[in-house]
Order: C-alpha cells, then sequence, then structure tokens
C-alpha cells in the first residue's frame, strides 16, 4: 500500500447558489520515494483536493465522499487529536502564498520553535538549535534565526516556511504553489532546494502548481486536474512526450519553451467552466476539438493507454 | 536611432524618495531615492513588440507609467513621433494620450464592475468624443467587440465583468485602449493573472493588432518564455537600467551580459529532460536598491569580475548587429 491513497475524494462547498463541485471523484496516490506533481489551472480544485488531505476543509466546503489513506489510516475519521499529531509530524504543507502568512511582529526563529515545541518534548535551547539547523538546511544562514519577517526577501520568506514545515520530519511535504509569483533566478533556488531536500531527507512530495515547467523540473509523476477532476496520470516524461487526454495535450501545446527552435502555440478556445453547474458529461468537452455526442452525455471513466490513466471517451 | 521610431526614449530617469522613519530621518544626513528607472535610452519602431524583461521592483511599470507621463519624469526626455512628449502641458499630454495606451496586469481591478461591457467602452468614446450620435457609437462599439474576438457581440453587450472570465475581461480592457486607436500600447504584464490555456490567445490577439493597425507594443513581463514569443526585440532591465538589448532570438540563444545569461539559464523548460543546471549568479537583488552605483551595478552578483567592473559602470555599447550590451567583457 502507498504512503497516501486518496480515493474517489470529492468535496462540495455549498454555497447559497448550489453546490460547487471542487473536487468530483479524484483518486490518486503517493508512494514514499514519489514526487506527485498536481496541475491544473485556476479553481479545478487543487487546493481544495489537499486542504482535504490536512483536513482543513471548513463550511461551506465539505468532504462528501471518499477515503483518504494515510499509512493506513483513514484521515477523514481520525480523532482531533490524531489530525492534531498528524499535522505537522506526519504531513507538513505549506501553504499558497505562504509568504505572507509569517507573523510580522515575531522572529522566524521563535516561529520554527514554536511549530517544533507544539509538537516535540524538547527544552527551548533544543529547540532553537533546530530552529537554526533548519534555516541552514534552506540556505539561510543561522545568524539570522532573530531576524524579522520584512528583513527577508519573498524567496526568502517561501524558505523560511519550508524550514518551519519540513521541522519536525514530517513524512509527507505538501507545498501548494511554492514558487508562483516569484522571479525566475529565486524560483530556480527555490527548486533546487526543494529537489536537494527530497533527497537528503527522502521526502515525498506533492507539488501543486498551474505552470508545466516546473512540474517538469521537480516531479517524477504527474496528475493533471481539469475543473475538479483528474484527466490524466502519468510519469512526467511520459506525459510530455506523449499526452493522452486532449486537455493535456492541449496544455502542452499552449506552453511557450525558452529552448529549442521555436515552435507555434495554439490557444485552447473557450475558458475553464465554473463548478456550480460543470458541463455534463466530460467537463472538458466543450473546449475540445475531437468531441462526440458521447462526450457531451456521459462522463469517461479511467482507462490505460501508454502506461497511462486517462479519463477520455476516445480510449477504448 | 532610426528615423521611423515611433518612440524614442532619452537618459530617462526616475527617482523615489526612500521612506525613512522619524528615527532614520534625523539621524542621517542626506536623502536617499530608489533609482527605479536609471537611465534608460532606446527606441519602438512603428508595428514593433519592444519587450521589457526583468525581476520584480526592476522599474519596469514605473518606466512604462513614465513614458505615458502617468507620473513625472526625473529627468530625460520622450519622443513620440518626433513630438517631445516631456515638455507638453498637461492638456497636450491628454490628447495624446488617445495615441499612446496602456493595458494592465490586472483586468479584474481595471474594470467598473457596476458597468455593463457596452457601457465601460461607451464612456471611453465619450470621454474621447469618438463618435457622432448613438448610432455611430454602437457601430464602434461592435466593431471593437469583434476586433477583440468577444462575439458574438450582443452576447456581451450586456454582461457586466464579473460574469466574464479572465481572458474575455482582458479583451474588454484591451477593446477600450483599441478604441482609441492607438499607434503605441505599453502592455504590463497583460497575461501573468490569466489561466495558462487563455494566455496565448491573448498574445496572439495582441500580434493581430500590431499586424492589422501597425500598433507598436512596449510588452511588460518577467517571463522570458513568453516574451520569446510575442517580441521583436527584448530588453533585459536590472536595477533600473538596460543592461542589454537585442533582437529576441539573441537575447534568448546568444545572451552576452552575465545577469541575462543567469536569467535565461533560470527559466524552467517545460521538458522533463533537460536537467537543471547551477545559475551562473550569486546573491540577491537588494531590499531597498537605493544604491548609486560607482561599480557595474551587477558586480555584487557577477561570477566573471574584473577590477574594472569595480571602477566604473560600463555604458551600453554596439557590439553585434542591433544587439547592444552593458558589460566589459562583451566585446
Ligand atoms: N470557501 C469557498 N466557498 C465556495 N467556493 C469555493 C471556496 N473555496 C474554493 N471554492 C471554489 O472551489 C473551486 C476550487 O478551488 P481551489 O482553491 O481548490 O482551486 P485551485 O485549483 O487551488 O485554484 P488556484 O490555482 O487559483 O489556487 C473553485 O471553483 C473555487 O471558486
Ligand atoms: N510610488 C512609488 N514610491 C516609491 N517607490 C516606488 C514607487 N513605485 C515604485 N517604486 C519602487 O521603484 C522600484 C521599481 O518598481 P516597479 O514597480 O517599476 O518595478 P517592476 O519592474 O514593475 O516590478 P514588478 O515586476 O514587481 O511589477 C521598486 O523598488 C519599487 O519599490
Ligand atoms: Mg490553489
Ligand atoms: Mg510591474
Amino acid at each position: 500500500m502507498a504512503l497516501l491513497e486518496v480515493e474517489n475524494l470529492k468535496i462540495y462547498y455549498f454555497t447559497r447558489e448550489g453546490a460547487v463541485k471542487a473536487v468530483d471523484d479524484v483518486s490518486f496516490s503517493v508512494d514514499r520515494d514519489e514526487t506527485l506533481g498536481l496541475i491544473g489551472e485556476s479553481g479545478c480544485g487543487k487546493t481544495t483536493a489537499v486542504f482535504a488531505i490536512m483536513r482543513f476543509v471548513a463550511p461551506p466546503g465539505r468532504i462528501v465522499g471518499g477515503k483518504i489513506i494515510f499509512d493506513g489510516n483513514d484521515i477523514i475519521t481520525m480523532s482531533n487529536e490524531e489530525i492534531r499529531l498528524l499535522r505537522g509530524k506526519g504531513i507538513a504543507m505549506v501553504f499558497q502564498a505562504a509568504q505572507n502568512a509569517l507573523n510580522p511582529v515575531m522572529t522566524v526563529g521563535k516561529q520554527i520553535t514554536e511549530v517544533i515545541l507544539e509538537h516535540e518534548r524538547i527544552t527551548k535551547e533544543e529547540s532553537w538549535e533546530r530552529a537554526k539547523r533548519q534555516l541552514e538546511l534552506v540556505g539561510i544562514g543561522s545568524e539570522r534565526v532573530k531576524n524579522y519577517p520584512h528583513e527577508f526577501s519573498g524567496g526568502m520568506k517561501q524558505r523560511v516556511m519550508i524550514a518551519i514545515a519540513t521541522a519536525c520530519n514530517p513524512r509527507l511535504l505538501i507545498l501548494d504553489e511554492p514558487v508562483t509569483g516569484l522571479d525566475v533566478i529565486v524560483q530556480r533556488q527555490l527548486l533546487t532546494l526543494i529537489n536537494k531536500l527530497r533527497k537528503e531527507l527522502r521526502l515525498p512530495i506533492i507539488f501543486i502548481t498551474h505552470d508545466l515547467s516546473v512540474i517538469a523540473e521537480t516531479c517524477g509523476k504527474v496528475a493533471v486536474m481539469y475543473a475538479g477532476k483528474i484527466v490524466e496520470q502519468a510519469s512526467t516524461v511520459s506525459l510530455y512526450e506523449n499526452p493522452v487526454h486532449p486537455y493535456s495535450q492541449a496544455l502542452i501545446r499552449a506552453y511557450p519553451s525558452i529552448k529549442g527552435e521555436k515552435r507555434g502555440l495554439k490557444s485552447i478556445p473557450g475558458a475553464p467552466p465554473r463548478l456550480i453547474n460543470p458541463p455534463i458529461g466530460c467537463r472538458f468537452h466543450p473546449r475540445c476539438p475531437y468531441a462526440v455526442n458521447i462526450c457531451r452525455e456521459e462522463e469517461p471513466i479511467f482507462r490505460k493507454k501508454n502506461g497511462h490513466l486517462v479519463a477520455c471517451h476516445s480510449i477504448k | 536611432m532610426k528615423k521611423d521610431a515611433v518612440l524614442r526614449v532619452e537618459n530617462l530617469k526616475k527617482y523615489f524618495p526612500v521612506r525613512k522613519s522619524l528615527f532614520e530621518f534625523m539621524s542621517s544626513k542626506k536623502e536617499e531615492y530608489v533609482r527605479a528607472v536609471d537611465d534608460v535610452s532606446f527606441s519602438v519602431q512603428e508595428g514593433e513588440v519592444l519587450g521589457f524583461v526583468g525581476e520584480s521592483g526592476c522599474g519596469k511599470t514605473t518606466m512604462g507609467r513614465t513614458i505615458l507621463r502617468l507620473i513625472e519624469p526625473t529627468s530625460g526626455r520622450v519622443y513620440y513621433e518626433g513630438i517631445e512628449v516631456t515638455s507638453l502641458d498637461r492638456k497636450r499630454v491628454k490628447s495624446l494620450r488617445r495615441k499612446m495606451q496602456m493595458i494592465f496586469q490586472d483586468p479584474h481591478g481595471s474594470l467598473n464592475p457596476r458597468r455593463t461591457v457596452a457601457d465601460i467602452l461607451s464612456q471611453t468614446v465619450k470621454i474621447h468624443g469618438l463618435a457622432n450620435g448613438k448610432t455611430e457609437e454602437d457601430e464602434l462599439i461592435k466593431n471593437t467587440l469583434e476586433e477583440v474576438e468577444l462575439k458574438p457581440t450582443e452576447e456581451f453587450w450586456d454582461r457586466y465583468p464579473i460574469l466574464l472570465s479572465g481572458g474575455q475581461r482582458q479583451r474588454v480592457g484591451i477593446g477600450r485602449v483599441l478604441i482609441l486607436q492607438p499607434k503605441l500600447v505599453v502592455a504590463d504584464e497583460p497575461i501573468s493573472m490569466l489561466d495558462v490555456s487563455v494566455r496565448i490567445g491573448i498574445l496572439e490577439l495582441l500580434l493581430r493588432l500590431r499586424d492589422k493597425f501597425g500598433i507598436s507594443f512596449i510588452y511588460i513581463t518577467h517571463d522570458l518564455s513568453t516574451a520569446r514569443y510575442v517580441c521583436d526585440r527584448i530588453a533585459i532591465m536590472y536595477l533600473g537600467k538596460i543592461i542589454e538589448i537585442a533582437p529576441t532570438e539573441d537575447i534568448i540563444n546568444k545572451p552576452l551580459h552575465p545577469y541575462t545569461q543567469a536569467l535565461v539559464s533560470a527559466v524552467p523548460v517545460p521538458d522533463p529532460t533537460v536537467k537543471m543546471h547551477e545559475l551562473p549568479i550569486k546573491g540577491y537583488v537588494p531590499l531597498i536598491p537605493a544604491e548609486v552605483f560607482s561599480s557595474c551595478r551587477f558586480y555584487p552578483r557577477c561570477l566573471h569580475t574584473r577590477k574594472k567592473c569595480r571602477e566604473e559602470e560600463p555604458p551600453l555599447i554596439e557590439v553585434g548587429h542591433d544587439h547592444y550590451v552593458a558589460c566589459i567583457k562583451a566585446k
């Protein structure tokens, strides 16, 4: 059994206008030596899906179905005390736009020690030593342990967030858009750090992004999400070379690259649907060049093709 | 400089005073400035797309706004079709502004949520007196919506911005600019807030407007991959200065300034078989770039420094066809 197994997960937001089907029957797994990239456009349900793994989903959102098995235990049915233990020591997460979540009036060292002291019975002195080690680990000198967040740039704050997330040796790390909005040089330095941590700490990672090129540099396997559903899962290399689902194909064809010959790009017509009333049948059909009648009527199920798991009617 | 430039910028500077706490104010002798734009010169030809690429805070937006005189320059000159914009009085600037327009990053924030698409465009038509009477105005709005591909136009006419997708909103923003028949458009990160799947559509639209109407663009972005897709030439900015400017493929394939080289090799590639290399750069961009440079401004981060780099700021010189670099090693 894999370290994390998510099965048929459904999370809806019950709003006045109706139920937003943010995550609708989603399954994936992450094993002890894996980095899973979760890719998809804004609003397709990436954050919602991983929030459920930490059991952070709050009203109007509700997990309405499925299982989340971490190391053999179902997170959905855990007691609050078990969840408290899970967060930090079991699974840690760096939130989207987390740089802004640091407490501005507390030194970064203090913020790291607080997390450690919450989860481990060690002395204050020991926790400060650990905080310094964490800062070194993420490439910030330990001499900056008494600095305040405003003394750091955006990229360095993100490093602090990673230092906090890894402080209690979690067994799974979730990074939600960890490099979005940062400059490419800072972004590259962070990706290098993330890859180093993954190797040195042998840490499985779920990496969320809307950026295909960032996934390419970090993840071994990838799940493509569209409008609340995963449409294709494959190894990263295979997905980029041979995308099977029309949406994956379109996404890759719409992506400019700085390497190689300048190639023509193709835009995808239309825009992602709103998830209150997603299209019936395959959710991508209104934008799909290959859509036929069945795509407008029936939801496709997952089938295997070239080692990919794909939800598309074109596969028989 | 070539003669048929739509825009010519000479030694443009924009400095902002650094905000200080009272204590710092009392204790320090001299005023400090952020040199947001620090002696920038270039020109844009008719129908050209000139990209400005650089990291956050390097002065791209400030430069764009200063050119349009949305903010006043500290010094330097800007010429639009030979007319010196920087010395015009407010009223003349206003009438010129029709020809020089700006597209913003956040299509959401720049559209009035209480007006329909047609109202938004109609407001621009009225302010600038573009039409004689309602029929002519409607005709103009309809044509514009078609140009920005919000078709069928009846479907978008009475919609409020909230009911549009990000890409459609940006199209309204572009329509509002296009209706004025501008000659030069500064597009400041026009796609960075949009979904990946609709970005290329917007870039294609800009290129089509360039081809059809001969509009020149200054395309501001921190993303070299999309800049490669739309720009004829690219200028790389570092701490307020252009440190390299060249035809797009030269910047991408033959970057000469060490900073451009670092920037190009840092760009992530959508190909998992390409391995990441060590970046040829050290250190960080200063948090508040208020330093006065007597050395090359890239000196603290450069891996190839020589003694001379510390002694003077290298000028931007032509080292190849249309390829200018501010580095003493690039000769
Ligand atoms: N509290 C909420 N109430 C109602 N709807 C919500 C709420 N939170 C999220 N949603 C909706 O759920 C869907 C999924 O949102 P989510 O934040 O998970 O997407 P995402 O893929 O992480 O997007 P992004 O890339 O923008 O972060 C969206 O359509 C969003 O509008
Ligand atoms: N009104 C202002 N007052 C003081 N400083 C300013 C002002 N506007 C900009 N600056 C400073 O000038 C510098 C350049 O800012 P600018 O916004 O032009 O950069 P940019 O290249 O557009 O960055 P980004 O990619 O983040 O948009 C920054 O250091 C910024 O803090
Ligand atoms: Mg999200
Ligand atoms: Mg800007």
